[in-house]
């Protein structure tokens, strides 16, 4: 390092120097093509045999999304309102078994190498094929024949879509590994004398995990959210993601196909913007 | 001699660090749980640690069946006879061993790069700010939310361009610079890792004239292990699992994975079924002929290599994504 450079300067450099290789690499793999994918979403793309020719058409791939698309649009309501019942369903889940696994019990460890488990193997074709096959389906509801108890009980626009998630409770519990992992980590990180504190002002365990636990574990809410939102978003047998697929490769219809990405990636951001206006208040008081 | 008072100040601080933070206190003992309580938490964990292990035992099962017993509504569970052939077909099928190579590659090597590159990315942003950080800081959040199919299309073309079909660099360079599947998420772990360790370390360290770069890689780096074991074993299985990168950048049968491999298979059994040629036909009940058993055992297969793994490193895993911090402050 020379000597006339200021220790500030010296600093920025080397901030620089680690960040540089990340930069670079958001510029290849995320900003160019972003910017590109953009560039066809607003075109007509024709392979021809000195290229891609692009004729600018401006929103009509958009509008074709919504208007002439028959397909796309349903598949993108399933998808964000699968989002809207899932993620919550896999944020209790994970925070109840994490509650479970954060107590010393014996046989700690095994459980928890279980439970961690779909963490391994809860992505990818495995699992699509194991939902295809019908291992979902826990025995339980089939024995009580849960489906016409269900719909006696409540209006079907109801009872479908709880019906939907029963269905496939297990496979979203085999969703929430990396979740669960979260939630126990930030258990973990609770000092013990807040929960001696608590107990010395008599709280009950009840009054102890609302007033200690969940507020110091709102910073893992947030977390697991996002987390839980990209990963449904991204994951495979997604049938928005599919189809996207097949526009492109399959109808190399690569201008339409660029605007779905775009509308989708849109879509997740304005979810993500909510969550993060919801949780709004516990980003400010963190600072 | 100054390198060991180094070493000693760090061993104090952590250990100072370790003691504050012990884990596994018994907080149950302490409150006198009743054992009605005990009960209840026993069942509860028992309850859901059954349909955490249905899946799994539902492929065991089913992959030991034969074609007969799927259609046999007297066997639930359990089949009539210990049958492997699903297995050796699987295996032939699958084509395991040199399939099993490719997975490897296209897995182990991006996850070893990512656990090098992005320990250093996210030490940068742990412990320097600068003009312009802020933004950098946004971009990573948004790079992690960007699904990956908005941008496949520029990246397969930008791909093809370079002569990278085909070849493992579309799995490996992305990596190199800290990108890569979910590369995002693996720096902000590292970046929460090296904030939560004590700024003394490199102090210690610069006052006996390291420069940045060797502070970073003989001092801090290998005090990130925990993050690394939670970085490379997440980041292992997610390319062993991944087929939606491979299925657009590798098209050479030669060159799939065992993911890769595990579809075509699924897709010929299917082919099969419908061409009759596979010596199982539906009968006049209505049962309708699967190969099931068949996908189960390639399934079982294919994810044995990370099941391996996973119970010879569980333990460690566990303990380091407590450590590492992976959850934030």
């Amino acid at each position: 390092m020379k000597k006339g450079m200021s220790m500030r300067t010296r600093h920025y450099l080397e901030g620089y120097m680690f960040t540089l290789p990340w930069v670079i690499g958001f510029l290849a793999f995320m900003a160019v093509p972003l910017a590109r994918s953009l560039y066809f979403s607003l075109n007509k793309l024709e392979i021809k045999t000195a290229g891609l020719q692009a004729h600018y058409i401006g929103l009509e791939n958009f509008r074709k999304a919504f208007t002439v698309d028959v397909e796309f649009t349903p598949k993108l309501i399933g998808t964000v309102s699968g989002l809207i019942f899932n993620v919550p369903l896999i944020l209790i889940f994970a925070m109840f078994t994490a509650l479970l696994l954060n107590r010393s019990f014996k046989g700690r460890m095994i459980f928890r190498g279980i439970f961690f488990l779909p963490v391994i193997i809860a992505s990818g074709t495995v699992l699509t094929k194991l939902r295809e096959d019908g291992a979902a389906n826990l025995p339980i509801f089939q024995q009580y024949d849960l489906a016409s108890t269900l719909s006696t009980i409540m209006p079907m626009e109801l009872a479908r879509p709880l019906l939907g998630i029963l269905e496939s409770l297990s496979l979203s519990m085999w969703d929430s590994g990396v979740q669960i992992l979260i939630f126990l980590a930030g258990l973990q990180s609770i000092s013990t004398h807040l929960y001696e504190a608590a107990k010395v002002d008599g709280a009950t365990p009840w009054e102890i995990f609302w007033k200690v636990t969940f507020p110091m574990i709102t910073p893992m809410i947030l977390v697991n959210t996002l987390f839980s939102i990209v990963n449904s978003f991204t994951k495979a047998g997604n049938p928005i993601m599919d189809y996207i697929m097949d526009v492109l490769f399959k109808d190399n219809d690569f201008g339409y196909g660029a605007a779905l990405g775009w509308i989708y990636f849109l879509v997740s951001f304005v979810i993500i913007g909510i969550v993060l206006y919801l949780f709004r208040k516990s980003l400010r008081e963190r600072g | 001699m100054q390198s060991n008072n180094v070493a000693a100040t760090i061993r104090q601080t952590l250990a100072s660090g370790r003691e504050k933070t012990s884990p596994y206190v018994p907080i149950a003992k302490r409150y006198g749980r009743s054992t009605a309580s005990w009960v209840f938490h026993y069942l509860m964990l028992f309850g859901l640690a059954f349909v955490f292990i249905y899946p799994m035992l539902y492929l065991i099962s089913k992959s030991l069946m034969q074609s007969s017993d799927l259609s046999d509504a007297s066997v639930q569970w359990i089949p009539k006879a210990l049958d492997f052939s699903n297995f050796k077909y699987a295996w032939e099928a699958l084509d395991y061993l040199p399939k099993f190579k490719n997975s490897i590659i296209t897995s182990l090597v991006p996850a070893l790069v990512q656990i090098a590159s992005c320990a250093f990315i996210g030490y940068g942003f742990a412990r320097y700010r600068f003009p312009g950080y802020m933004l950098l800081l946004g971009f990573l959040l948004f790079t992690f939310l960007v699904p990956p199919q908005t941008i496949i299309l520029p990246l397969y073309i930008f791909y093809s361009d370079l002569h990278w079909m085909n070849t493992y660099f579309p799995f490996v360079i992305p990596a190199v610079f800290g990108h890569g599947l979910r590369g995002a998420l693996f720096v902000m772990i590292f970046l929460q890792f090296f904030r939560g360790l004590p700024g003394q370390l490199e102090e210690a360290a610069r006052i006996d004239g390291a420069g940045a770069l060797r502070t970073f890689w003989s001092i801090m780096f290998p005090l990130a292990r925990p993050a690394m074991l939670v970085v490379f074993l997440f980041s292992l299985v997610w390319h062993w699992n991944d087929t939606f990168e491979p299925s657009l950048f590798t098209t050479i049968a030669d060159k799939f994975n065992l993911m890769q491999n595990l579809k075509v298979m699924d897709g010929q059994t299917q082919l099969q079924l419908q061409n009759g040629t596979a010596g199982v036909t539906g009968d006049l009940t209505g049962f309708v002929p699967t190969f099931a058993n068949r996908v189960m055992a390639g399934s079982l297969l294919t994810i044995l290599p990370m099941l391996i793994l996973y119970l010879f490193t569980q333990r460690y895993f566990v303990e380091s994504v407590e450590r590492a911090g992976i959850a934030g402050e």
